[in-house]
């Protein structure tokens, strides 16, 4: 009984020690598990692994885990069971994932690969006007943050249930375009060509439009001289 | 008279010689003189006669047999008519009378013997093992003619014939024993049982047909089956070596035959050609002898030496015969056999449909003909089917051999409530109605509450009280109606799956299986009427009643939660992405799913044995799901699945 006491008491500890707010500037707040209720974030403020953090504008967090510290600029929004390193073939079986739930039902009558946003007909690419404290704004931007603190592989995996949640993003093609090249950066030159070749359907400005092609260019050389 | 006389009812001599046990002709049915454990290969009715000639200086032709036989599964009956086997002797007796013109007048004798007609059966036991009888009747005519004096005013004699019919019945014994298709062995008795009348008058005492029993035996080489080789052996020390064929319809025969009894050593052969196809045949056979053939004898020798044969004798002469057979049957010849069967998956009632996209049982057949066969399975199992169920048919090449599936459909309204030793009758049939084979295997069928531990089929328990759900449900928004009507109808999804979740729980308890194992499941009537069950239970009570409102419903499989497996509900609010705000400002509540037509639908994980309200077994559902199911990526690791009801 006393093991099992101690084991109980142990678990929210170890969790305690791997995420705790070391630094809180401005309108940062945390929420836990299914809770609807924000609730704000002070230095010491100990996460849980369900725990979702944002942060408003001109506000940050610095969250000092057992091994890193990650710095969350302003109008972000991550969860914390993000924040962990995770290898190529983990960042890999996510993916799959990601396209075993993306895929429509089985036997159903309409089984085509149609990646429009709901509401959208496809070939409606055009940039949504987007307000910048958009909550699925706010999770890409924390995406990226993930990513420069040196997550890139849980930020895309965080990216993409960010779309799959939030799907007008998807229309946004510079958060795409960067999770993109962290597709490319690791190798994964086929999961990188489909996005870019997904990218490339949305309405893309020069620059953007430039990057995709020669990205494509550069994956279709990489997999032809393989 | 002396008693040595020797006229045997039978040998193994017959007039088209010797053929074995072989199923690809059809002489052996009426060929009782070698096979008298009567065993034949025809497939139903059997017809046949034989007519021939004897060259005894006159050409004498005759009607020698005509047979039918009979197959009744592993029976076997036969019957023949052989009005050409007799042998008539006319004898002087050496007695004479002298007339009153001084003419003499030699007195005569008349025997005849007959074997008129038989009858034959016999029990195929296995494939290696037949066993049967031949009875036949003989019949024996003595006539003699004898002077008799009359007492009068003067003696004199007057001219008399005398005579006296014995009768005599044959019985014999047989058995076959098929070692391989090389090697095959036959023995027989030799007047086993004889049955006949008294002889009264002594003139004729010694000239009845001799019952000294014996033995035949047989052996058969048949390397391949254009040349089949036998030997016959009867303990009187007569032998036969026979060199028999087939090949591209054609039938070939040569038998030579030592006869204890004449001379020379090898006293003849039949020789035989012949055709045949699968519904007749037809054989030109001969015997010829190698030693001069008399017309006549003295009585004095006949007296001595006797006949061993009433066909085959110092007497008989070259014969040509042809026999002729009709293979008649009602029934096709089997084309396809089944080896053997295997049950691969145990039969759960519930499952109604499941075995007929996954078959139960898998047969191996093989086309034992010499042409490509459509092999249809199918199986009755006792108690369940009433009819025959038919799987679909399978092609197979002459020689192949395959595993065939066999389906089957359970009906709707069969029950069971425990489960039970049935048997199943697996057939393959190939070109009728009848099949051409057919094997029986024990099958457990279990009941209507027994449940394989597969996820995936706790669907069947889900749509099983269809009606019953729908009837509770129904009622439960209908007193709600109030509420519901303020509703947004986007949000008509999501609020009667709560309302309906909230009125199921608060008369349920959660309680473990209460046959302490996962093979049991409740119906969704069963766990509201015992009011409890465990989380196989309540999950599929839950899904019944918002599928039967229209409301799609998954099982989520935990597969690795301890020990035991959980499971528990997600259903579709169908709500797009944009509208979750309007149920949760926790975008972790709930999960995106695709609809068929490629829509995004939320759906809510429900923790079906949280029983205290509807907001927290979503809390506490949604929580295991986003741990197990996406953080710990259980759905891409095969450990958490989704298993959609419809």
């Amino acid at each position: 009984m006393k093991t099992f006491l101690i084991l109980l008491l142990a678990v929210p500890l170890i969790v305690a020690q791997d995420f705790t707010v070391t630094e809180a500037n401005g309108d940062v707040k945390y929420r836990t598990g299914t809770s609807e209720e924000w609730l704000e974030v002070r230095e010491g403020t100990v996460f849980r692994s369900d725990d979702f953090v944002t942060t408003e504008a001109k506000s940050s967090v610095r969250i000092k885990s057992s091994k890193n510290i990650i710095n969350l600029q302003e109008l972000t929004a991550v969860s914390i069971s993000s924040i962990k390193a995770m290898s190529t073939d983990e960042l890999l079986l996510a993916l799959a994932m990601e396209d075993m739930i993306n895929a429509p039902k089985p036997n159903g009558k309409n089984n085509s690969s149609n990646t429009a946003v709901y509401g959208n007909k496809e070939g409606q690419n055009k940039n949504p006007e987007m307000k910048a404290d958009n909550f699925g704004i706010k999770r890409l931007n924390g995406a990226m943050q993930l990513a420069k603190n040196g997550f890139k592989e849980s930020s895309v995996v965080f990216a993409k249930e960010t779309y799959r949640k939030y799907p007008d993003t998807k229309q946004i093609s510079s958060y795409r375009i960067f999770f993109a090249d962290i597709l490319y950066e690791k190798g994964l030159y086929e999961e990188a060509l489909g996005e870019y070749l997904d990218i490339a359907k949305l309405q893309l400005n020069k620059e953007d439009k430039f990057k995709v092609e020669s990205q494509t260019q550069n994956i279709n050389k990489i997999l032809l001289n393989n | 008279m002396a008693l040595n006389f020797k006229i045997l009812p039978q040998s193994s001599f017959g007039l088209a010689g010797y053929w074995g046990l072989q199923e690809s002709v059809t002489i052996a049915f009426y060929n009782y003189e070698s096979n008298l454990s009567n065993y034949f290969g025809i497939k139903d009715w059997g017809i046949s006669l034989q007519y021939g000639a004897e060259f005894s200086g006159s050409v004498n032709s005759s009607l020698y047999l005509l047979a039918m036989a009979k197959k009744l599964g592993n029976h076997s009956l036969s019957a023949r008519f052989t009005p050409g086997y007799q042998k008539e002797f006319l004898f002087a007796t050496g007695e004479s009378i002298i007339i009153n013109d001084t003419t003499t007048q030699s007195l005569e004798a008349n025997y005849n013997y007959k074997e008129l007609f038989g009858l034959g059966y016999s029990y195929k036991f296995d494939e290696q093992f037949n066993a049967g009888l031949a009875v036949r009747f003989f019949s024996q005519d003595f006539n003699q003619q004898i002077v008799k004096p009359v007492f009068g005013d003067t003696l004199y004699l007057v001219r008399e014939t005398i005579g006296e019919k014995v009768n005599l019945w044959n019985v014999d014994l047989g058995f076959d024993y098929i070692l391989n298709k090389n090697f095959q062995f036959r023995i027989s008795s030799i007047n086993l049982i004889n049955i006949k009348d008294d002889l009264a008058i002594e003139e004729f005492q010694g000239f009845e047909m001799d019952q000294k029993r014996g033995a035949l035996l047989i052996a058969s080489y048949m390397p391949a089956e254009f040349i089949n080789l036998h030997v016959l052996y009867e303990t009187s020390n007569s032998f036969q070596v026979s060199a028999t064929g087939y090949s591209k319809g054609f039938t070939y025969g040569l038998t030579a035959f030592h006869d204890y009894y004449q001379e020379p050593y090898i006293a003849g052969v039949n020789p035989a050609v012949g055709y045949r196809t699968d519904l007749f045949e037809i054989l030109l056979s001969g015997v010829k002898y190698f030693s001069e053939r008399n017309t006549d004898a003295s009585f004095s020798r006949f007296y001595e030496e006797g006949i061993n044969n009433i066909i085959n004798n110092r007497y008989s002469f070259d014969k040509i015969v042809i026999s002729m057979a009709l293979n008649i049957s009602g029934t096709p010849e089997k084309q396809v056999e089944l080896i053997d069967v295997e049950i691969v998956r145990d039969i759960y009632p519930t499952f109604y449909d499941k075995y007929i996209e996954q078959p139960f049982a898998y047969g191996r057949v093989v086309n034992i003909s010499d042409k490509t066969i459509s092999v249809i399975p199918s199986v009755k199992i006792e108690g369940i089917t009433a009819d025959k169920i038919q799987s679909p048919p399978q092609t197979l090449a002459p020689g192949d051999t395959a595993k065939v599936p066999f389906y089957l459909i359970i009906p709707d309204k069969y029950m069971i409530d425990k489960a039970t030793l049935s048997y199943a009758d697996f057939y393959v049939t190939a070109s009728s109605t009848e099949p051409d084979a057919q094997l029986q295997k024990a099958a457990l069928i279990n009941g209507m509450n027994s449940w394989d531990g597969n996820v995936a089929n706790l669907r069947y328990f889900i749509k099983r009280d269809v009606d019953f759900s729908m009837n509770y449900s129904k009622n439960v928004i209908s007193s709600n109606k109030s509420v519901l009507d303020t509703i947004p109808s986007e949000l008509s999804a999501f609020y009667k799956s709560k309302i309906i979740f909230n009125d199921f729980v608060k008369m349920l308890v959660y309680t473990s299986d209460p046959r302490a194992s996962a093979e049991y499941v409740q119906f969704p009537k069963q766990t509201i009427e015992l009011k409890g069950g465990d989380c196989d239970d309540l999950s599929v009570a839950y899904s019944s009643l918002l599928e039967s409102v229209g409301i799609q419903t998954a099982l989520v499989d935990y597969k690795e939660d301890g020990e035991i497996r959980h499971v528990n509900v997600l259903f579709n609010t169908e709500l797009d992405p944009t509208q979750a705000k309007y149920i949760t400002a926790n975008d972790s509540k709930y999960f995106i799913r695709k609809s068929e037509q490629g829509n995004d639908e939320i759906w809510i994980p429900v923790e079906t044995t949280s029983l205290t309200d509807f907001d927290e077994a979503w809390n506490i559902g949604v929580e295991k799901f986003n741990r197990e199911a996406v953080n710990n990526l259980g759905l891409a690791a095969g450990k958490v699945e989704i298993i959609d009801v419809y």
